[in-house]
């Protein structure tokens, strides 16, 4: 099963007009990965997919499935299954209908394609729903129907737009978990285009992140968490973001609010940076950075805080047990391997 | 409670001015239809009279039959329809999705064939058809209804593709559908409603059109619409005939406008309410 589902992009370009949604994009996706293409609307991820699908021409480089250049074949022969934000179901076909769709455009005679569709359906718990029309179905019930379509032709890779965007949040968190084990289950490499950092992150053995046309950094979601490596992406990956600081850097050592915290760079003399702190990184100590309670956001198990630093918004994450008062003054820390450099001017980690 | 009464009363009487005024030339039609011709002329007008079948069975099987003119109109209107469908559907299709040089200009063309007094182009179109043979035939007659049928069509049609989410397509095509296959089993099958409709509008115009078939027409093919002037002439008017004529020739069109009553209405409203129309 080895060259199944392998994809390269080359220095893949996109331009419309005079509008450069994707400028010289460079990475590989492995067999049988779960890849998210992160980013927030309009940072090309959504074109990607849809170059990657053929349903778009790049204006430069290449893409390589399995390592043979497909960058001028037709959407309808690089044997790839997508499931739409819209879910794009047939409505004048019952389900069963729109799951046997691929496998009679691809050939499949009758008696291959009853037994084909009964176990996509039951794959995805959708057996009783057979008979019906799209129209007489739920949100969640219509995006199963849009999975089964595209897992019943066993296609090499399985793309993912957003898919889960259209449901409620309970049935989001439900068909986020399914979706895992599903992909596991066939082993097929799929990659996802979400702008939900979270859904990426849990969904994903690896991410790319996107912005403005750009892949910033590639990683697991635990190397992108734990090493941001620009101000960008320290700002979009996490919920509540890191709190971006700006500082002063004097060897080893930051000052704000007055106050001094040791990280744990090495670099050696004087000069501004913005600091990253986890808002789950902070802590209370008795030598730390005075702030204010200004709002708690009670969140049942954890509490958001807003705290009020010498004029600087810094949220943390606290559990239940050491939730203080609005307006009390607290003491705040991080430990040094938790704070995070960035250059204020090219926006780079340090 | 009574104000809302009053008003719903008020209503009603003004839709029932309105329903006379329309009913009235169709109730005078079948009565007189109805009538003798004795009972025709009678003055004040009866409204209680023994009904006869004589003038029906006078325009249709009489010295005078206006049955081929009734088959010159099916003729005429069946092929109009037929053949402005088959190249209507492809052109709107192509109008609403595929992009390409002139697309806007050619819309707009469409578009103002249809604002065209048509006096303007009678005299041009007859002189057209005479210089290649083609007056009163039925590939002239049609060629011309054409002309103003299928611009008609095509607009009326491409809202109703426009309706279709592009992903849709995206979506067969990644299934493995080719652009025609994917036409045929996904898109036409959810513009049914809006290809019923238009093939009852293109039908009825056709049907009802008098003024190019008076000139463009002869003694071979005479559509119904002016065949019934046979009964007018310089000394008299045959009414009941005249009557006969007209309810025959309006039937129909008031059978197709029942059984289609549901497309055509949800069909005129799709362009107000997105999406409203199909389904």
């Amino acid at each position: 099963m080895s060259g199944r589902g392998q994809v390269s992009f080359r220095n893949i370009a996109r331009t419309y007009g005079n509008f450069a949604a994707l400028k010289g994009v460079d990475f590989d996706i492995r067999e049988g990965e779960f890849f998210a293409l992160l980013g927030p609307s309009g940072s090309g991820k959504s074109t990607t997919l849809r170059i990657l699908a053929g349903l778009d021409a790049p204006t430069a480089g290449q893409v390589l499935i399995d390592g043979q250049d497909v960058t001028a074949v037709d959407a309808r022969d690089r044997d790839i299954a997508m499931v739409f934000q819209s879910y794009a179901l047939y409505p004048h076909m019952t389900v069963a209908q729109n799951i046997a769709f691929p496998l009679e455009m691809s050939g499949h005679s009758k008696a291959e394609i009853g037994p084909a569709v009964h176990d996509a359906a039951r794959k995805v718990k959708i057996e009783h729903l057979l008979d019906r029309k799209p129209g007489q179905l739920s949100g969640g019930q219509q995006q199963r129907v849009a999975l089964a379509r595209a897992i019943v032709r066993k296609a090499k890779l399985f793309l993912l737009d957003e898919p889960l965007s259209n449901l409620d949040a309970k049935l989001r968190l439900e068909t986020r978990a399914e979706l895992k084990k599903l992909q596991r289950a066939l082993g097929v490499t799929a990659v996802y285009v979400t702008h939900d950092q979270e859904e990426a992150m849990t969904l994903a053995d690896r991410m790319a992140v996107f912005m403005g046309g750009e892949i910033q950094q590639i990683g697991t979601p635990a190397e992108v968490f734990a090493k941001p490596n620009s101000i960008d992406i320290a700002g979009f990956i996490g919920n509540p973001p890191m709190n971006l600081i700006p500082a002063r850097y004097v060897d080893g050592d930051v000052t704000i609010g007055g106050h001094r915290l040791k990280t744990d760079s090495t670099l050696t003399g004087e000069r501004d940076v913005v600091v990253g702190l986890r808002p789950g990184a902070l802590r209370a100590a008795s030598d730390g950075v005075p702030a204010r309670v200004d709002l708690i956001e009670d969140l049942g198990d954890t509490a958001i805080l807003d705290l009020d630093c010498a004029g600087t918004l810094l949220r943390m994450r606290v559990s239940d047990i050491e939730i203080p008062n609005e307006g009390d003054t607290i003491k705040v820390t991080a430990r040094p391997q938790d704070v995070h450099l960035f250059d204020p001017a090219t926006k780079a980690r340090l | 409670m009574t104000g809302k009464r009053l008003r719903i009363i008020a209503v009603m009487a003004v839709s029932l001015i309105f329903l006379l005024a329309w009913a009235f030339p169709i109730l005078w039609s079948v009565l007189n239809s109805l009538k003798t011709d004795q009972d025709v002329l009678a003055y004040p007008p009866k409204l209680l009279f023994a009904p006869t079948l004589d003038a029906y069975r006078d325009v249709l099987f009489g010295s005078s039959s206006i049955l081929p003119n009734l088959v010159s109109s099916m003729i005429i209107s069946v092929g109009t329809t037929i053949i402005t469908m088959v190249m209507a559907v492809p052109a709107a299709y192509a109008l609403a999705r595929l992009r390409f040089r002139g697309k806007k200009a050619a819309g707009f063309y469409v578009l103002v064939t249809q604002m065209l007094p048509p006096v303007g182009i009678i005299i041009p179109y007859f002189m057209i058809l005479r210089n290649i043979g083609w007056i009163d035939t039925y590939q002239g007659i049609i060629l011309i209804y054409l002309s103003f049928s299928l611009p008609f069509a095509i607009w009326l049609l491409v809202s109703y593709f426009e309706d279709i989410p592009f992903e849709m397509e995206e979506a067969a095509y990644l299934d493995g559908a080719s652009r025609m296959k994917t036409l045929w089993r996904i898109i036409i099958p959810q513009v049914r409603g809006g290809i019923a409709v238009t093939v009852v509008f293109v039908f009825l115009n056709a049907w009802n059109e008098f003024l190019f078939a008076v000139v463009l027409s002869g003694n071979t093919v005479r559509p119904v619409t002016v065949a019934m002037f046979n009964f007018v002439s310089v000394e008299q008017t045959l009414w009941t005939k005249l009557a006969a004529v007209s309810v025959l020739a309006m039937l129909p069109v008031i059978i197709l406008g029942v059984v289609a009553q549901k497309h055509i209405v949800k069909g005129l409203t799709v362009g107000a309410v997105k999406g409203g129309g199909r389904r």
